[in-house]
């Protein structure tokens, strides 16, 4: 018996499904798109140009790309600190463990599990000019209305999608601060406690310091979702009004797919890629100590 | 204190469920009286709308691919994703920890960063307006999490039983098949409820690869819907169609939300 040529054809044997299957349609893909980027390709004709980095030039003075990524940042910044206040507002309220909170609990996610495109459809008719709840109430409150809607007015459009996003991404922050509240050991709240520190003041210097690696996890989760946000702004609004929402990705979709551009499109993919490894980077430096462990 | 936590919790409740049993209630109106009476309820239900939404709309044809896509994905993608998390968990070779790492690398990017390049490919393979080729997609881009999942749930496999198996003279392979992967079902079941309600619910991928409508998967039936025009005076249609993508994930949410929540965390937390 020859058991360890026997031993290799097994291992090779049972990773080259997976292998096969991974390196054409995801390792190979994905060298190439760092390649198409620094060609000329329109995708109506069959003639490929080298450009170098001239997409990316292109593209730094594109000003639906920076509109883009400002309302990309938007969105982190605004929804990102709506999700949180949320999160945390509800993680302390869910740990009564009452009847009440785990019905919260079990529904809380539910967004999150329904499909983007549900989440979409749904919040463009929560905005419907005709029929919608929140223009109807905000005429019913005396609180005038837009014309022709919250998704077609330009000042509105943007937080009207960050509403849909906030509403659509919380549960699963709940659910991370939650589990992060539970790991907090109950000695240290109470000896807390015993010093006199409740409330406000034992959230911000026990629970807050406590919670370090979570906020980082959470940080870093939301860094890497709110920058590959398309089917929930290509579904509400594609971009609409006058770019207004446009994010990173649906105008990636309109440069590839509607415009054929596909080196400026692959540039752009590129460059995303790059943010989102650049912000998460920097989400490491920022939290990079422990507040926890210096104080031992 | 109490007071106010029941409170918060109530408006929570409201905040995430009324939109919910909005789309609820209006699936259930004729369309005039959605845009007419819209604090009214259904009375009578018209239950019509569900019917013309699933044989008018495409809708039961996007039902259906969309049921052969996740179907089709998790047959291939279960086996061959568990065969390569269980060489990687109980092999040790030389090229383990690098091949591992790229596996995983996979977690690393968005799909959009290689829409383009997988799109010609896709061209060039004649695997556009194909379920088999898009099931093929999803198999690929499911398998960087599907090894990890299931990696944990083979390592925790006690060694005695292949050991005993190993004595009666079975080889490696069928160590694998005739054990192991019967033993590692809770790994199977927590990977392919996690990959089934991604595979039902993906657009982006499917947006790209599938134009033509009798392929078109669920959200994608139900995107076309709200956007043609014969359809966007018809709501009660429209809502019912977004309550029949809601169904099967919310009997998978109810049935297994514990253990999506360990899941969810498992990969959070550990990253």
């Amino acid at each position: 018996m020859n058991g360890k040529a026997a031993r290799g054809r097994f291992i090779a044997s049972f990773l080259a499904p997976a292998f096969a299957l991974y390196g054409i349609f995801v390792l190979w893909p994905l060298v190439q798109a760092f390649q198409i980027s620094l060609y000329q390709w329109r995708g109506t004709s069959d003639v490929v140009r080298w450009r170098g980095l001239e997409n990316y030039r292109e593209l730094a003075t594109d000003k639906v790309v920076a509109e883009a990524v400002g309302n990309n940042l938007y969105m982190l910044g605004v929804g990102g600190l709506l999700i949180f206040a949320l999160a945390l507002l509800f993680s302390h309220a869910v740990l009564a463990n009452s009847r009440l909170s785990r019905a919260f609990e079990s529904i809380a996610l539910f967004p999150q599990v329904a499909s983007t495109v549900v989440v979409a459809l749904l919040w463009q008719f929560m905005f419907h000019p005709q029929f919608g709840p929140i223009p109807l109430l905000q005429k019913s409150m005396g609180l005038g209305e837009f014309e022709s809607g919250w998704l077609a007015t330009p000042s509105v459009a943007l937080p009207a999608v960050t509403v849909a996003f906030v509403w659509f991404a919380t549960g699963f922050y709940i659910l991370l601060f939650t589990a992060g509240l539970r790991q907090i050991p109950g000695e240290v709240n109470e000896a807390a406690t015993l010093d006199g520190c409740q409330g406000w003041r034992r959230f911000a210097s026990v629970t807050w310091p406590l919670l370090w690696s979570i906020r980082r996890t959470a940080v870093t989760y939301l860094v890497i979702t709110v920058m590959n946000t398309f089917a929930l702004v290509y579904l509400m609004t594609k971009g609409a009004p006058d770019r207004r929402t446009e994010v990173m990705l649906t105008y990636l979709y309109e440069l590839a797919f509607t415009n054929s551009e596909w080196g400026s499109a692959s540039a752009l993919a590129v460059v995303n890629f790059l943010l989102v490894m650049a912000l998460a980077f920097g989400v490491r430096l920022l939290f990079r100590r422990d507040p926890t462990a210096a104080r031992t | 204190m109490k007071t106010a936590r029941t409170a918060l919790l109530v408006a929570g409740l409201l905040l995430v469920g009324l939109p919910l049993l909005w789309v609820l209630v209006a699936s259930l109106k004729p369309s005039l009286s959605v845009i007419s009476d819209p604090w009214g309820l259904p009375m009578p239900p018209r239950w019509a709308n569900y019917g013309e939404a699933w044989t008018e709309a495409r809708i039961s044809s996007g039902f259906f691919n969309s049921l052969a896509a996740t179907v089709g994905t998790l047959a291939i993608l279960l086996p061959v994703g568990s065969m390569a998390a269980y060489v990687f968990a109980r092999y040790s070779f030389r090229l383990s920890g690098p091949l591992y790492a790229l596996m995983l690398g996979g977690m690393m990017f968005p799909i959009f960063l290689v829409i383009v390049p997988l799109f010609i490919l896709m061209r060039q393979l004649s695997l556009l307006n194909s379920l088999p080729g898009l099931i093929l997609v999803y198999v690929a881009f499911s398998l960087s999490f599907t090894v990890f999942v299931m990696r944990g749930f083979f390592e925790v496999i006690p060694e005695e039983l292949a050991e005993a198996a190993r004595m009666d003279g079975a080889g490696h392979a069928s160590v694998f098949w005739r054990i192991m992967f019967p033993l590692s079902r809770p790994g199977l079941t927590v990977a392919g409820i996690f990959n089934a309600i991604g595979l039902w619910n993906e657009y982006g991928l499917a947006l790209v690869l599938l134009q033509k409508p009798e392929v078109r998967t669920l959200p994608l039936a139900v995107a076309d819907l709200s956007q043609t025009q014969q359809y966007q005076a018809d709501f009660g249609a429209l809502f019912a169609a977004l309550v029949i993508v809601m169904i099967p994930l919310l009997v998978a949410y109810a049935l297994l939300r514990h253990r999506l929540h360990e899941a969810m965390l498992a990969g959070a937390v550990k990253g």
